[in-house]
């Protein structure tokens, strides 16, 4: 079959998987080397549910499983360690660039925020800031396309697919209840 | 004649009439889009839809689903980025045609094309599915376990990358599925006595970290790329143009049915397949392959729609999806309380002939969709990733919140979303993960049924599978996988073929 590198070797379909074939990506030995201790880690894990006690037992399919982790893990870890590494490359450009850390972290917070903040606080100061950094326009047009997007997300969820979000401090149901009332006092009139 | 009826339900009540036309113009953009693709939107609204009907929640994706496999070669043709997966083929000579000033005739050849193709993968799967289903009825358990094994392991052989990592991808997925306890004997497995990891990990979250946050994470690299500006012309295409092509279209769309029909391998696969048999088969073709061959254009544009068609064969008739998009419908229906398997084709036939109907449905909405709204096509498409990233990833957040409410799925979310983002990157297949987690159950349960039956005896299973021709052809194509990747097989092949072997 014809080779064909998408942009970046970012692996977006499972007909093309991202990497390298012929070098070593950096850090690439070294989640090599984690998934075989992951693996590992599983195994044990695995070994522990009911041990060979018999073929039907709760842990034998993930035994089986982990086993074939395992195996596979090392198989990679091998065939990883033997390729020439990518001088081209570099971690912290092509792998982990500081957008990627940083928006990680930022959804990290983001989590940490919902409950207590609640859904459209959190959310606006996420898109705020997400959209400022990432495409670096005057404040008038980041607040206008972070909120108007926020607003028509909200409005689909809310009422097209009614998804409950951790209000917070936002009195969502409130203000939800007052246009109702006033459609209602509308309609009546 | 109540078949018909149910086929019909789609046409019969407006709502999901709308809701299969605003699925299939929304996927067309979706797939359109770099950097949302169908696996993600549909994983994400699984969890939007839960509190639906089932029909209108699968009228939505099934619009979705078709809109957006062909939605993918809009922007390969204009701007040489796939757009989908499935479309990664079509950029090949989509995007020299553009650069010709042809881009209006390949957008209205691949909207014909992807139509066809359509059509034959939803005749397929209306002619045979009820067939295997009731074939499906003898299968053993052993059967169900190698098929979901077939599944797995075929995603990663048929791609380009490693078979080694697909099997570690898919293995991983099925120790995934098992965490939680035991649903048979209640004994705890992968918990590490953390109460929280007693119900499992939610499928939803992998899914929509997988596929949605990784994807979006992944983007952040070409955050700065501009939009470029086509000028698009006539794009209905001439009926000459498109009978001159229909042998062509007819052979690539069985190999997308085929495909698609293989357990866990979908669109993407297919389209690859049919563009390298296009190659192979077009003698003398009016232009080169890559530089703007219409051929190449028509062969994955209909194998990738007639493998929508086919994925749902194994998905309706054995419950084992098709691939990626499937396996999430197959999330859908669990949550709606439905079992995809030959029982389900059985007790309500009305649930296969309704998804028929409205694939039929979306197929024509794609046609009328693809052939008009090219201007606000462009407009959308020029949507910059650096407002798109941040919505992708607060739909993933909003979507793995809202199916239990509960945070900790958000933080599964979040870590898979990482992890696959690492894993993209190192040559990991993603697809083969979802299938797992969405086999584990099938593939336990099955063993140990199987196991059971042949009283804890080994050797009495393999026997069972020697003597039953379903159990041995399966068993057969599983190990045939693995040889096919050892250097004997290579070597064998050489012996064979020739030189030829080799190119390929």
């Amino acid at each position: 079959m014809q080779h064909i590198d998408p942009e970046h070797h970012d692996g977006t379909s499972d007909a093309t998987p991202g990497g390298a074939s012929d070098q070593r990506r950096p850090g690439e030995l070294v989640f090599a080397g984690l998934m075989l201790a992951v693996s590992l880690g599983l195994f044990w894990s695995a070994y522990g549910i009911s041990g060979f006690e018999a073929l039907s037992a709760p842990g034998s399919v993930p035994m089986a499983t982990t086993v074939v982790m395992v195996l596979a893990s090392l198989l990679v870890l091998l065939k990883t360690a033997k390729l020439p590494l990518d001088r081209s490359e570099t971690l912290a450009r092509d792998i982990l660039p500081p957008a990627v850390v940083l928006f990680s972290l930022a959804l990290a917070i983001y989590g940490i925020l919902l409950k207590p903040l609640g859904f459209l606080p959190t959310s606006a100061l996420f898109l705020i800031l997400a959209i400022k950094f990432l495409a670096r326009r005057g404040w008038v047009w980041t607040l206008t396309v972070s909120l108007g997007s926020l607003i028509v997300i909200w409005l689909i969820f809310r009422i097209v697919f009614s998804v409950l979000m951790p209000a917070g401090i936002l009195p969502e149901a409130e203000f939800i209840q007052f246009f109702r009332d006033l459609f209602r006092a509308e309609g009546a009139q | 004649m109540s078949a018909v009826m149910d086929f019909l339900t789609v046409f019969s009540q407006p709502q999901l009439l709308l809701l299969v036309g605003l699925g299939t113009f929304a996927g067309v953009y979706v797939g359109a889009i770099p950097g949302l693709s169908v696996t993600m939107a549909v994983s994400i609204l699984i969890s939007f839809t839960f509190s639906w009907d089932v029909y209108p929640a699968i009228s939505l994706m099934i619009g979705i689903y078709m809109g957006g496999v062909y939605g993918g070669s809009r922007t390969a043709i204009l701007l040489n980025i796939p757009g989908a997966p499935s479309a990664i083929a079509t950029a090949l000579d989509g995007y020299p045609m553009a650069l010709r000033g042809e881009a209006g005739e390949a957008i209205g050849v691949t909207t014909v094309m992807s139509f066809i193709g359509g059509f034959i993968g939803i005749g397929v799967l209306a002619l045979f599915a009820p067939l295997i289903s009731d074939f499906a009825l003898t299968f053993q358990p052993r059967d169900y376990m190698l098929l979901a094994i077939l599944g797995i392991l075929l995603v990663g052989s048929l791609s380009q990358g490693s078979l080694v990592k697909g099997i570690f991808a898919g293995a991983l997925g099925i120790a995934i599925g098992a965490v939680g306890r035991d649903p048979l004997t209640f004994a705890e497995r992968f918990t590490f006595d953390f109460q929280i990891l007693e119900g499992g990990i939610s499928f939803i979250a992998v899914m929509i970290g997988m596929f949605g946050v990784s994807e979006a994470l992944a983007q952040l690299h070409h955050v700065d790329k501009d939009a470029v500006r086509q000028k698009i012309s006539r794009i209905v295409p001439s009926l000459s143009t498109v009978k001159k092509h229909l042998p062509l279209s007819l052979q690539t769309s069985s190999i997308g049915v085929v495909i698609g029909a293989l357990p866990g391998t979908g669109g993407d696969i297919a389209a690859l397949m049919a563009y390298d048999h296009a190659k192979r088969v077009t003698k003398s073709p009016e232009r080169e392959f890559g530089d703007g061959a219409m051929e190449g254009l028509v062969a994955p544009e209909t194998a990738n729609n007639a493998a929508v068609g086919g994925a749902f064969i194994p998905m309706m008739t054995l419950g084992i999806p098709g691939d990626a998009v499937t396996a999430i419908m197959i999330g859908a229906l669990f949550i709606h309380g439905l079992n995809p398997g030959p029982m389900l084709m059985i007790d309500q036939p009305d649930m296969f002939w309704f998804i028929v109907g409205a694939l039929v449905t979306a197929n024509c909405f794609m046609l009328l969709f693809g052939l008009t709204g090219i201007k606000l096509f462009t407009r959308i498409v020029e949507m910059p990733r650096a407002v798109l990233i941040p919505l992708i990833m607060l739909l993933s957040i909003v979507g793995a919140y809202a199916v239990n409410n509960s945070i900790s799925d958000v933080y599964w979310m979040l870590g898979f979303g990482v992890f696959g983002y690492f894993m993209r990157h190192y040559g990991y297949p993603l697809g083969p993960v979802i299938l797992g987690v969405i086999l584990s159950r099938l593939l336990d349960d099955n063993w140990r049924r199987a196991i059971i039956s042949e009283r804890e005896d080994l050797g009495r299973f393999f026997h069972g599978i020697v003597t039953s021709p379903l159990s041995l052809v399966l068993f057969a194509a599983v190990i045939l996988i693995f040889v096919s990747q050892t250097p004997l097989w290579s070597e064998g092949k050489a012996r064979v073929f020739g030189r030829k072997g080799e190119q390929q």
